[in-house]
């Protein structure tokens, strides 16, 4: 292992030297351009040695890049799971197996002359537009479409090299944990897959299984309300979720205008640093990637920094802790917040304080949530006079929108500009970065968060994994970043993995449940 | 407001749009997975006014919503408060903390 660093370190160039001048320099990382970010030359564990499917995408870069494995065995690797578990997981709606194939032989071929995901297989949620690959969302609707060209954030992913191996099954039409359009429950928990009924977390469920259960490198999904967080979560991954307009939505299927995000479920913090820093960006078919600020060097932000062999925050951080933080959860994950609390105050740098809400918390993120309906029913209104039947589980919600007023909308978007205003000089008055224990008030607002493991938990006869969500201000991903990079480099929950699921071909044959439309309009995103 | 005033509201808005409520089945049907109409209007009237409780509805969505307006001493100056903001993160960025 220490061998395999040397090496890589030894071929890299001398950005590697800037790198790990940069990480051991206290203050922000320094603003990086959009293309070509490089890959750092990450120790590959042992286990990623081994199996090319446990590694992370940093690590099989490196293994990539010092030729100790080739992109055709990386993807065979992950096809290989795939044929033998998906029957288990239904983490795909799609498997390119052939083109992934070519595309790993045409890296092979590149060697040293693609782009810094050369070789990586990723799952793309199937409500991304994939040139000349059906993109259903899940949904009766799409059944049969195929998008005539690549999502943004495809396209982008695509140009650095990443090889899509498969589009990701997800909640139809982005609502709820994935299943078929009917309500029938598709992909399970990696961490659980032979019982269906323990929630993977929605609404990118398959990318999130197919990354935990090692049948693709790393993945991307879209959050409206949670839609990466949670399933991160709940499957022991680092989701992503932007600041509103740091990624292009060009060419994702539309839930909400104003709320949909696109963002890596990864591995760890640095992978979805340099998933992000891939799909990040301004798109002139986007207009909300314009005029922001650019983008901080985020992959410089997800690697730890030490002084004296002792791993300390890149620059000093208040993390607010939320009144409800303990509450409303099992004892059992309440345990494990105070202990990621207690990890986390132990880090130089770190300062952990509590922060109260508003008054009008309550109001402003559950009854405003729903303001957000008027946004999925009008793009979808020529389906909705055609056939209601096409939404299947999911028409409820959709049928609610056409009930609010257009006084209304207006009311919900200056409630907006209210809370964004108790957020800023309130919450972040008193902290830079502040935990969750929701994803919605951030994703009403467009603010940034980042999931990551913090432990395991008991669902039922079952161990899971339990993670926490931190939020931090308009287009501060790397404040996030730091943080996490932080409690990864002194724990390892990050690295653990699912055990392969047992007896797959006779779990196959097991039904899966099937939810209604009002426990799907409960759940809905 | 009764469930009959309310079913009125909500076939006759929706009637306007161009929704059809009876394309929906009578009954459960697991091959669509498509709510009954039944479901379809109970959904409804519980998010207009809320869900019934002893006979009754306390309020819905649309109460929440229209009972709300920006903290102030009075509605003068309420008016004045809070923009209408689609984008919030974005209109950070665009005013660079000039924000009050």
């Amino acid at each position: 292992m220490a061998d395999l660093a040397r090496r890589s370190f030894l071929t890299g160039s001398a950005a590697v030297a800037a790198t790990a001048a940069i990480a051991s320099k206290a203050g922000p990382a320094n603003a990086a351009t959009r293309t070509a970010p490089r890959i750092p030359d990450v120790t590959v564990r042992s286990a990623a040695q081994d199996d090319p499917t446990e590694a992370t995408l940093a690590e099989a870069a490196v293994l990539l890049r010092s030729r100790r494995l080739s992109a055709v065995e990386l993807v065979r690797a992950h096809l290989d799971r795939i044929d033998e578990f998906e029957s288990t997981y239904q983490a795909f709606v799609t498997v390119l197996a052939d083109e992934a194939l070519a595309a790993a032989k045409a890296a092979d071929r590149n060697r040293g002359r693609g782009g810094p995901l050369a070789g990586i297989p990723l799952c793309i949620k199937d409500n991304y537009f994939t040139e000349g690959v059906r993109t259903t969302a899940n949904s009766f609707i799409f059944a049969d479409f195929v998008p005539p060209y690549d999502a943004t954030s495809v396209a982008r992913l695509k140009s650095a090299g990443g090889i899509v191996i498969g589009k990701g099954q997800m909640g139809p039409l982005a609502t709820t944990r994935a299943t078929t359009p009917n309500g029938t429950i598709t992909t399970v928990n990696a961490w659980t897959p032979a019982d269906p009924s323990v929630d993977p977390g929605g609404s990118s469920t398959g990318p999130a299984c197919s990354v935990a259960g090692r049948l693709a490198t790393s993945s991307i999904g879209t959050q409206t309300g949670g839609s990466i967080v949670l399933p991160s979560n709940q499957q022991n991954l680092t989701g992503l979720k932007p600041t509103m307009g740091r990624t292009s939505i060009h060419g994702v299927i539309p839930l909400s205008f104003t709320r949909d995000h696109s963002g890596p479920l990864a591995r760890d913090a640095l992978d979805a640093a340099i998933m992000l820093t891939v799909m990040a960006g301004p798109d002139p078919q986007d207009p909300r990637t314009l005029g922001l600020p650019a983008l901080p060097d985020l992959i410089t932000a997800a690697l730890p920094v030490r002084q004296h062999g002792r791993v300390r925050l890149r620059r000093p951080t208040t993390i607010g802790v939320p009144p409800d933080f303990f509450t409303g959860v099992s004892a059992d994950v309440a345990a494990l917040r105070h202990a990621f609390l207690d990890t986390l105050a132990k880090i130089s740098g770190a300062r952990v304080v509590s922060v109260a809400y508003p008054d009008d918390w309550s109001l402003m993120t559950t009854a405003f949530n729903n303001v957000r309906l008027a946004e999925r029913t009008e793009p979808f209104r020529p389906w909705m006079r055609q056939d209601l039947t096409l939404f299947g589980v999911s028409l409820l919600s959709w049928l609610q929108g056409f009930l609010l007023s257009g006084d209304e909308w207006i009311t919900g978007q200056r409630a907006k500009d209210h809370l964004l205003s108790e957020v800023r000089t309130g919450i972040f008055g008193q902290c830079d970065v502040v935990l969750q224990t929701g994803p919605v008030p951030f994703d009403i607002l467009g603010l940034p968060e980042l999931a990551f493991p913090i432990g395991f938990t008991k669902s039922g006869t079952e161990t899971i994994p339990a993670g926490t969500i931190l939020g931090g201000q308009a287009y501060h991903e790397d404040r996030l970043l730091e943080v996490a990079a932080a409690y990864q480099a002194v724990t390892d929950w990050h690295q653990r993995r699912p055990a392969d699921p047992v007896q797959a071909a006779a779990r196959a044959a097991v039904p899966r449940p099937r939810i209604d439309a009002v426990t799907a309009a409960a759940s809905s995103q | 407001m009764t469930d009959d005033e309310l079913d009125t509201l909500i076939t006759t808005r929706l009637a306007l749009s161009g929704i059809d409520l009876t394309q929906l089945p009578v009954s459960p049907d697991p091959v669509t997975g498509a709510p009954t109409r039944e479901q379809a209007m109970e959904s409804l009237r519980t998010f207009l006014a809320g869900p019934k409780t002893s006979g009754t509805r306390a309020g819905g969505v649309v109460g929440s919503i229209n009972g709300w307006h920006p903290p102030a001493a009075d509605n003068a100056l309420a008016q004045q408060q809070s923009i209408p903001l689609e984008y919030p993160s974005i209109t950070v960025a665009w005013t660079d903390g000039k924000l009050s």
